[in-house]
């Protein structure tokens, strides 16, 4: 026993870098939606191609051996023993302390890690649960997640510096390699140009916006597969920014990719949020 | 041959813009070509093209070109020896549409049976779910449009026709093809790029 789940919160799972060497027999990547924030849980805890839990809201858990944990990414109000704990850094974990991720104060998904790792099951060599191709499941109550009992684990903190924050207007920057020849620049021009909101279908295959409608000048191409951050544009000209677990081939329109790291911060940003596009070189 | 930089660390190989047994090949030979090479860490082919994600810290967009220039045409010969035959068996007794598909085309059941089994196919490209595999091409007398109402549920193991292509679906789901037979074929992690697929009638 480790951690007893006593709320699932709204969408939590185990996630780690993603699977590779399989998109060929249509298996997504998966892996945390933020890799930089996911990334530094590890670090701090110097842990090595281990596992964290991508944390929405509302996660109560109860630890039943020590431990240390890292907690990077959204502000969740996580309070242990009802005491509120910022992110960004570790904590001691003794049995019998509940960690609850209160409510939401900025960001979306928060990561919590444990020194050494959740010992959970890889489905082709990754831990990160993917539901729709049957490689574990979202958490629920009275589940349990192992993990080796620690102590004495030196407490770390990320530097200010490092920390992003998700209030400010997100730009996407967007490399324009891939199919940018189907809009004409008076399209090109309309979507760099405007804002467009986060509606609520965005999940973790991707992210549905909504603003000023952006159209393409053919539509039935040959499908091809799809990068990380690809913005798909269907006949009703609204972006989707295609994510950790998008399709591995499709044949809509692709305006252009947007930066991997642009992508984790758009991770952070929820519903109704507000997002521009820029254009983004490359050297 | 294009080589297109998509993102960071990824780049996309197109061969042509349209889709043939000849451009299937060439990207079945990139596809192994390329698969064992040090630095790519994830190769999704279809149809006409490639998309290859490698890690930017081994490989750039350039030094991937050169070196995909060069071993394409290094070994341009030993295709065939990584193409598998697969054979599915196929009952064709209950294949909830093949009435319709048979009416649309003004042909017999047992000439829509009898095409469909008489072609050897190729996989295209795997997608739209793990272990989906495209097939190609139909015999151009069973080209049938998709469904106008999809399906909610297309049982695990239906075998079906859409457009120019046929495919089996390795798990249950909504879908808008239409279904002409069913299969205990359950391998479908066999699939790979270029095999070559047959259907064989029980």
């Amino acid at each position: 026993m480790a951690f007893k789940v006593l709320q699932s919160g709204l969408f939590t799972t185990i996630q780690d870098e993603g699977r590779k060497g399989v998109a060929h027999l249509g298996h997504c990547n998966s892996g945390a939606l933020d890799i930089y924030a996911y990334h530094w849980s590890q670090k701090l805890l110097t842990n090595v191609e281990e596992n964290a839990l991508e944390v929405m809201v509302g996660l109560k858990l109860e630890a039943t051996k020590p431990t240390t944990i890292a907690i990077t990414g959204a502000d969740l109000g996580l309070e242990i023993n009802g005491a509120y704990k910022e992110p960004w850094q570790t904590y001691a974990i003794k049995a019998g302390d509940i960690l609850h991720f209160s409510k939401r104060i900025t960001g979306q998904r928060a990561y919590l890690a444990v020194k050494g790792g959740f010992d959970t099951p890889r489905y082709l060599g990754s831990f990160s649960t993917t539901i729709k191709e049957g490689f574990g499941d979202k958490l629920k109550i009275g589940d349990t997640l192992p993990y080796d009992a620690t102590t004495g684990t030196p407490p770390a903190k990320v530097k200010k510096e490092y920390i992003p924050n998700y209030e400010t207007l997100l730009t996407l920057h967007v490399i324009l390699g891939y199919q940018h020849t189907l809009f004409s620049n008076k399209e090109k021009e309309k979507f760099f140009n405007n804002e467009y909101e986060i509606t609520l279908q965005s999940d973790r295959m991707g992210y549905q916006l909504s603003g000023e409608g952006v159209f393409a000048k053919s539509e039935n191409l040959i499908s091809e597969g799809i990068a990380f951050g690809a913005i798909q544009i269907p006949k009703d000209g609204q972006p989707i920014i295609l994510l950790k677990e998008r399709q591995t081939i499709g044949g809509y329109p692709k305006m252009g990719t947007v930066l991997a790291e642009d992508c984790y911060a758009l991770a952070q940003r929820g519903p109704g949020c507000k997002i521009q596009f820029g254009p983004y070189t490359i050297k | 041959m294009e080589f297109k930089q998509v993102t960071l660390n990824a780049s996309m190989l197109y061969f042509e813009d349209s889709i043939s047994e000849e451009v299937l090949n060439r990207v079945q030979h990139a596809f192994h070509t390329m698969r064992s090479m040090e630095g790519i860490t994830d190769i999704t082919p279809s149809y006409t093209s490639l998309l290859i994600e490698y890690d930017s810290s081994l490989l750039s967009h350039e030094t991937l070109e050169n070196l995909i220039k060069k071993s394409l045409q290094e070994t341009h010969s030993n295709v065939t020896t990584q193409q598998k035959h697969i054979k599915i068996p196929t009952d064709y007794s209950k294949g909830e549409d093949l009435g319709s598909v048979a009416k649309y085309h003004d042909l017999s059941i047992e000439e829509v049976i009898h095409l469909h089994s008489s072609t050897t196919y190729r996989v295209y490209a795997i997608g739209f779910m793990v272990g989906f595999a495209y097939l190609g091409t139909l015999s151009s007398k069973l080209f049938t449009p998709r469904r106008s109402t999809p399906r909610a549920k297309v049982p695990k193991g239906a075998v079906a026709i859409a457009d120019h292509q046929t495919a089996v679906y390795p798990q249950q789901s909504a879908g808008g093809w239409n279904i002409i037979g069913h299969t205990d074929f359950d391998n479908f992690a066999s699939f790979s790029i270029g095999d070559s697929v047959e259907f064989v009638r029980i």
